[in-house]
C-alpha cells in the first residue's frame, strides 16, 4: 500500500508509527489469511517488505463505518482527557483525524457502560429516552424494594447485609443468570441434534440480559414493565427466581446432552 | 353514589379507632434523634426561626395523620416518605417568613393575604404543609382545601344544584372536604363555644337547630350527601361568623387557588353544558372566606400552574394566573415568592437523601446535580430516583 511506504520514508512521530502498525498488522493478517498464506511475519517485517500488490487494493478496510480506517477513537472522558495533558501526551493527538463522539458519550460519573448495553436492549423501534425512563424506574423500584425491607428488618446486622445500591443489583443479577454453555442444532444424518458447545462471555451477557427483559415482559396487562423488570433483578441477584430457573434448565439441557459434544468436531 | 358514601363513612369510622393508638407511636421516632447539619431536632414549628433554615424537621405520625389524612401533600411526596418511614419538611425561606408575619400580625384587623407563587415543582404546597403544622400547634382553626383542581379539573359527580338556579354542585368532593375539615380540626371543634349561630333550613322536612355544635352540622353534610356542597358554604359562613366574635382564629390555606377564576373547567350542567368556577357552589364559600370582611384570622393561598390546562401553563406569577377578577379579588396581598433550591439547601436535600440510605454518593455528585436539575426540587427528586 502507497501509504505505507510513504509513511516508513517519512519518518513521522514514533506515535503514530506504532498506532499504524499495530493497525496494519490486523489488516494484513486479513489479508493473509485471504492468500492462505501459511506464515505470519514479524511487525517490522511487514512494513518493510508489503505484499500488498498482489490484491485488491479497492477492499474495504472499515467495514461498515462512514469514517476511513485511519480515524482514532474519541476520548470523552475528563479524567482521562487531564490524565492525557498531564503526561503531554495529548499533543499527539492533536492532529489526528478523530471520530465524532456518540450522543450518549458522556463524561457524567453516573454514567455505567453496562447499563447503557442494557438500556440499547430494553429499547424499540429507537425510543432511547423511554427505555432510559423504564431502567432509572426500575432502579427506583428496587431501591423503594430493598429500602422498604431495610426498615423491616430489626436485626442490625441482617440490615447492613441488604444491598441499597440499584446498580449493584443490576450487575450481580446479570452476573448470576449468565449461561455457561449453549446448544446449537447440528446436523447429523439428517436428524438435527441439540449439541452443547461454550459460550463466548460476551454472548453469554447477551442472553443474561435478553433473559431478564423476557421475564420481565412476561406479566399481566396490568403490572408496569418497571416494577416487573425489578423484582425480577432482586431475584437473579439473590439467585433465585424465574430467570436462573431458565438458567439452570439450560445447563440441565447441555449435561443431558453431552454425548452429542463430538458433533462439534466430527 | 351510594358506594362512595359508604367509602366515606367507612373511612370515617375508622379514623375514630385508630387515632388513639397511633398518639403511643410519638415516643418510639424521637429516640432516635440525629444531630447532623441537615437536620434539627427542633420539631416545634413554634420556635423555627431563620437559624433553622435548610434544615429538615420530622413530624410526628399522629399529626401527619391529624393534618394529611386526606390529602395536602403531593403524591410523589407522600410515596417517598413512605420509602423513608418517616415525613419530613425542609424548613425554607417562605413558610419562615409567613410564619414570622403570622406570629406578629394583629388579628383585630381585617384578614391578611398571602400568596405563595413559583415555577412548577418549587415547594409551594410543602411550604402550606410546613405553615399548617404551625398553625395546628398555633391552635388555629384550619380551612385547608387540599388541591383546588381535583374540584375542578377531575370531579368525582356533578349535578345541578336545588336551591339555586344555574348552579353546579360537587357533592361528593365537598363531603370528602367536609370530612378533611372535620379531621384536621378535630380537637378544637370539641370545644363547647363551637356552635351554630343561626338555624339552618335544608328543606321542609330537615334542619338544623340554633346553638348545635358544629360538628353536627358537618355530620349531616356528610351524611346528607346532597346538602354537601350547601353544607360548606354554611360552614364558611359559620367560620367567619366565629372567628368575628373571637371564638377562634382561623387560618384559611387554599392550594391552587387560581382554579376558582379559570374558566376552562370540566364541570358541567345535566345538560352536559360546560360551566365557569364561579357557577360552582363551593366557588362561592371559599371567595367568601377570602373577603376582608371579617377578622380574627390570616389567609394563605397558592397559585399553581398545574391546576389549569396545560396549554395555559405560560406564566407562573400571580397576575396571569389569577386573572383581572381573581386578582382584583385578592387585592392587596402579600406575594411571597418560593423559589428552587440554593446550594445550600441542595447539599442539605443530597445528604438527607445520603442518611436515608436513598441515593449513594460518587465523586463530585453534588456539583453535577445542581447543575442537571437547575436547583429545582422536583427535578432533583427525579434525578434521584434512578440513582
Amino acid at each position: 500500500m502507497a501509504l505505507r511506504r510513504i509513511l516508513v520514508k517519512d519518518k513521522i512521530d514514533q506515535f503514530i508509527r506504532i498506532r499504524l502498525i499495530k493497525r496494519l498488522n490486523k489488516f494484513d493478517e486479513i489479508y493473509l489469511r485471504m492468500a492462505a498464506l501459511k506464515t505470519i511475519s514479524t511487525t517490522k517485517h511487514l512494513i518493510f517488505k508489503p505484499k500488498i500488490h498482489l490484491f485488491s487494493p479497492f477492499i474495504q478496510l472499515n467495514g461498515m463505518s462512514q469514517y476511513p480506517h485511519y480515524y482514532i477513537e474519541p476520548i470523552c472522558r475528563k479524567e482521562d482527557q487531564k490524565e492525557l495533558e498531564k503526561t503531554g501526551e495529548i499533543s499527539k493527538y492533536a492532529h489526528l483525524p478523530t471520530k465524532a463522539a456518540f450522543s450518549d458519550h458522556t463524561c457524567s460519573s453516573k454514567h455505567d457502560p453496562l447499563v447503557s448495553l442494557f438500556t440499547n436492549y430494553v429499547m424499540k423501534s429507537g425510543k432511547k429516552s423511554l427505555a432510559r425512563d423504564l431502567l432509572e424506574k426500575t432502579f427506583e423500584k428496587v431501591k423503594r424494594i430493598q429500602l422498604e425491607r431495610f426498615h423491616k428488618t430489626k436485626n442490625e446486622e441482617d440490615k447492613n447485609n441488604i444491598e441499597l445500591n440499584p446498580k449493584v443489583i443490576f450487575y450481580k443479577a446479570v452476573e448470576n443468570s449468565k449461561p455457561l454453555l449453549q446448544l446449537t442444532g447440528i446436523k447429523r444424518g439428517g436428524v438435527k441434534y441439540q449439541v452443547p458447545v461454550p459460550i463466548t462471555d460476551k454472548r453469554s451477557q447477551f442472553i443474561s440480559m435478553k433473559w431478564l427483559i423476557e421475564a420481565a415482559k412476561e406479566k399481566d396487562r396490568t403490572v408496569k414493565f418497571a416494577d416487573q423488570l425489578a423484582k425480577e433483578l432482586i431475584d437473579a441477584a439473590n439467585n433465585s427466581g424465574r430467570v436462573i430457573k431458565k438458567k439452570q434448565d439450560l445447563h440441565k439441557q447441555c449435561e443431558a446432552n453431552r454425548a452429542y459434544a463430538h458433533y462439534r468436531w466430527s | 353514589m351510594l358506594k362512595s358514601t359508604v367509602d366515606l363513612l367507612t373511612r370515617t369510622s375508622n379514623f375514630k379507632k385508630i387515632s388513639c393508638k397511633r398518639l403511643s407511636t410519638v415516643a418510639q421516632l424521637k429516640s432516635n434523634e440525629k444531630l447532623d447539619g441537615f437536620r434539627t431536632v427542633q420539631e416545634d414549628p413554634l420556635k423555627h426561626n431563620s437559624e433553622h433554615l435548610a434544615q429538615f424537621y420530622t413530624l410526628s405520625t399522629s399529626e401527619k395523620n391529624c393534618l394529611f389524612q386526606h390529602g395536602g401533600l403531593p403524591k410523589s411526596f407522600e410515596i417517598q416518605t413512605k420509602t423513608f418511614n418517616e415525613t419530613s419538611f425542609m424548613i425554607r425561606e417562605p413558610a419562615i417568613e409567613i410564619i414570622n408575619y403570622l406570629k406578629a400580625i394583629d388579628y383585630s384587623k381585617p384578614p391578611v393575604k398571602f400568596v405563595l407563587f413559583g415555577k412548577k415543582g418549587t415547594g409551594k404546597t410543602l411550604s402550606l404543609a410546613h405553615i399548617l403544622h404551625y398553625a395546628v400547634r398555633d391552635n388555629f382553626l384550619i380551612v385547608h382545601v387540599p388541591w383546588v383542581g381535583n374540584w375542578m379539573r377531575r370531579p368525582k359527580e356533578f349535578s345541578n344544584s336545588d336551591i339555586k338556579e344555574g348552579f353546579v354542585d360537587i357533592n361528593i368532593d365537598a363531603a370528602a372536604w367536609l370530612l378533611h375539615f372535620k379531621v384536621q380540626n378535630a380537637v378544637l371543634l370539641q370545644k363547647p363555644e363551637m356552635r351554630l349561630l343561626e338555624a339552618v333550613q335544608w328543606n321542609s322536612r330537615e334542619s338544623t337547630a340554633k346553638d348545635v355544635p358544629l360538628v353536627d352540622l358537618i355530620d349531616h353534610g356528610i351524611n346528607r350527601i346532597k346538602f354537601a356542597s350547601r353544607c360548606v358554604n354554611i360552614l364558611a359562613e359559620q367560620v367567619k361568623g366565629l372567628s368575628k366574635i373571637g371564638v377562634c382564629k382561623t387560618l384559611v390555606a387554599v392550594d391552587g387557588f387560581n382554579a376558582f377564576f379559570y374558566p376552562n373547567i370540566k364541570v358541567y350542567t345535566d345538560k352536559k353544558e360546560k360551566v365557569t368556577p364561579g357557577k360552582v357552589t363551593v366557588t362561592e364559600g371559599f371567595l367568601n372566606l377570602t373577603k376582608f370582611d371579617w377578622h380574627n384570622s390570616a389567609i394563605v393561598v397558592t397559585v399553581d400552574e398545574l391546576v389549569i390546562a396545560q396549554e395555559d401553563q405560560i406564566s407562573h406569577y400571580p397576575r396571569y394566573l389569577l386573572g383581572k377578577t381573581g386578582f382584583e379579588h385578592l387585592d392587596p396581598f402579600v406575594p411571597v415568592h418560593v423559589t428552587n433550591y440554593t446550594k445550600k439547601e441542595l447539599i442539605s436535600t443530597l445528604d438527607y437523601y445520603r442518611e436515608r440510605r436513598w441515593i449513594t454518593s460518587y465523586p463530585g455528585q453534588d456539583d453535577e446535580l445542581y447543575s442537571l436539575s437547575a436547583g429545582n426540587p422536583y427535578n432533583l427528586m427525579k434525578l434521584c430516583n434512578g440513582l
